[in-house]
């Protein structure tokens, strides 16, 4: 041990002696000073997030054709004779169904309804996600059926990319997917929320695919494990306006071993 | 040791220490969020509260664990090692909010207990790359959430010097499980080569302080001895200065024969409050006075002068010439000894 004649005691006045404050002194700066460098580095050095957007804090009235099939949607016009379908989703990390089973209940079928709904929007890359909150907030416009979104077989194909939690990756998180997110999107996809395969092509344009069985219907927890991780999907895909639905069969899900390469 | 005057001073030399880190963490998340806004505005609160406590908890992490193996290569750090449980519990509430918020970002509103959740959610746990690093940062802040609970004076009382000790050795287990986290986890997706640096920087700077630490000490307990009748030789009492001590080992356990006022006196070396080396004190007021937090025991029967109540084991010395034996056999705790005069 290195000689220091000063002796500190907390207790005893003026035991602090100079050289111990020297050393005092300069711990404290070299500490400050990893501080800042630490702060510099850390958040400098964070990769580009994307400009997804969650409006957590306000609420957007939307009117459209309801249907179930495969998941909870909307069809809402923007402009004359153009549709977006607009995934509906629940409040955290859960589906929209129980927030629709009332309304449910009382028509019926709700299927091609006109439906207006108040919750907080998500959207990115040309797709819009609603978040529902309240089920007082769902509401029957008129009884009348409308026309639903057709759907167009393309190909049995086979995909490179990631199976995402949409309302994450779409906009409640940054990053929303990938290792660091994994976790979560598995609790999301567990909780009901539909399961997307989101695609990024050599120049960087991307495709998203809701997942269902080959029958069509949802699949959530089957697909778990395979959740933010690269892979190698081969399915029947279809296309429905501004969504893609790639159907499958879980079994035929290919982990790959490199990096995850979505936008 | 007059109670009321040392409350006084410590609240004083404690608000400079508990100034500084307030204003180093607030220093840190002020320049972690406006480095991440100019640059990186997208993005989310969340996101940002997360990263800028988890990395701030890391590096204070660093910062704890270099002050031991300094004030034991240099007496003169002492005064930082004094108060590093502030340190601890500010390092803690930061993990805590990070982990804290991790927890309700990717657990929470979900189909399952957020806790449960943090352990089924990924089950790669056969995986390297793949696996479930969010476990390892909650065992970590499990352990430093009991470390800091415990860290008051209160359960030194209760737990034994020996037991707390062993728990607070558990922040090196803590350490080894945020660095797994962060480098199976964070690093796995956002890698830079800056921010793997600084924390590959860090661990070398621990681990080799601590090795030099341990190696000069090792010294210590390897000096060979001569027996004599079941006397040891401890050493020439011109080596020992005076009001100070030496320290001896016998068979692991480490004695410190204390030289004053023309007498020599052994005790025990470990200090009853937190382990604290005693043959690193000084005699202050004819007191054997703990470098760490300044405990004091009376050097002929190792008792803490009322109205404290501490008692350390005590040992027998005799001269031989100018030479120093001891009799490695301890008394009880708080035994009176003659001193061995000169
Ligand atoms: C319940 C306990 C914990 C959970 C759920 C957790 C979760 C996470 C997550 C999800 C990330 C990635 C965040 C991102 O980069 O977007 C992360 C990163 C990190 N964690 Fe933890 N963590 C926990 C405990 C801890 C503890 C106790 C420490 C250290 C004292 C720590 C230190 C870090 C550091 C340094 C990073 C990398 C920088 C960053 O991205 O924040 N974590 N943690
Ligand atoms: S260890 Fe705290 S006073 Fe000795």
């Amino acid at each position: 041990m290195k000689k220091n004649d000063e002796f500190y005691v907390s207790y005893i006045d003026r035991s602090l002696g100079p050289k111990t404050k020297t050393t005092l002194k300069r711990f404290s700066i070299i500490a400050l000073a990893t501080i800042v460098i630490g702060a510099l580095l850390f958040s400098f050095f964070q990769k580009p997030f994307k400009n997804s957007t969650f409006e957590l804090t306000s609420a957007t009235n939307i009117t459209g054709t309801y249907y179930e099939k495969p998941y909870p949607m909307l069809r809402v016009e923007v402009a004359e004779n153009t549709f977006k379908n607009i995934l509906l989703l629940g409040f955290g990390k859960s589906s929209a169904n129980p927030y629709l089973e009332k309304l449910q209940k009382e028509v019926k079928d709700l299927n091609g309804k006109n439906v207006s709904i108040e919750g907080n929007l998500i959207y990115y890359n040309g797709k819009t996600l609603i978040q529902i909150t309240d089920d007082e907030k769902v509401i029957l416009e008129s009884s009348s059926k409308k026309r639903l979104p057709e759907k167009e077989v393309i190909s049995k194909m086979t995909l490179t990319g990631e199976i995402i939690d949409p309302k994450c990756y779409f906009g409640v998180m940054k990053p929303g997917k990938g290792k660091i997110h994994r976790s979560c999107a598995v609790r999301c996809v567990s909780g009901g929320i539909p399961p997307v395969l989101a695609t990024t092509d050599k120049n960087n344009i991307s495709e998203y695919f809701l997942i269902t069985d080959l029958n069509g219907k949802p699949i959530n927890k089957d697909i778990l494990e395979y959740i933010g991780k690269p892979s190698e999907i081969t399915g029947i895909v279809e296309k429905m306006e501004d969504w893609s639905i790639i159907k499958i069969q879980v079994s035929d899900i290919r982990e790959l071993d490199k990096k995850s390469s979505i936008y | 040791m007059g109670l009321n005057y040392q409350l006084v001073l410590w609240n004083n030399h404690k608000k400079t220490y508990d100034k500084l880190i307030v204003l180093g963490m607030l220093l840190y998340i002020i320049l972690f969020a406006v480095v991440t806004l100019v640059f990186n505005s997208e993005t989310s609160i969340e996101t940002l509260v997360i990263r800028a406590f988890g990395s701030l908890a890391i590096i204070m992490l660093h910062i704890i664990l270099v002050i031991g193996p300094l004030a034991r290569l240099n007496s003169a750090f002492l005064p930082i090692l004094y108060n590093r449980r502030h340190l601890g519990v500010s390092m803690f509430i930061a993990a805590f909010i990070h982990g804290g918020f991790s927890m309700f970002q990717f657990h929470a509103l979900g189909d399952v207990n957020p806790i449960y959740s943090i352990f089924i959610s990924n089950m790669d746990y056969g995986s390297l790359t793949d696996f479930p690093f969010q476990v390892l940062g909650f065992l970590a802040l499990l352990i430093l959430f009991v470390m800091a609970s415990t860290s008051h004076d209160f359960f030194l009382g209760n737990l034994s010097a020996k037991t707390w000790k062993r728990l607070h050795m558990m922040v090196y287990a803590a350490y080894a499980l945020i660095i797994a986290h962060v480098f199976l986890g964070a690093f796995q997706q956002e890698t830079s080569p800056f921010t793997i640096g600084i924390l590959v920087f860090g661990f070398i700077l621990v681990s080799s302080l601590h090795l030099i630490t341990a190696f000069k000490e090792g010294h210590i307990d390897t000096a060979k001895t001569e027996e004599k009748e079941g006397w040891l030789k401890v050493c020439d009492i011109s080596e020992i200065e005076e009001d100070r001590a030496k320290i001896f080992t016998v068979e692991k356990e480490r004695i410190a024969i204390f030289k004053y006022d023309g007498k020599l006196s052994a005790i025990h070396n470990v200090c009853k409050h937190q382990g604290g080396p005693l043959g690193e004190g000084k005699i202050i007021d004819g007191c054997i006075t703990c470098p760490w937090h300044g405990y004091q025991y009376l050097p002929a029967n190792g008792q803490s002068p009322p109205p404290f109540t501490e008692k350390v084991a005590t040992y027998e010395l005799k001269l031989d010439g100018k030479t120093v034996y001891i009799n490695p056999k301890a008394f009880e705790e708080g035994t009176e000894v003659n001193p061995c005069k000169i």
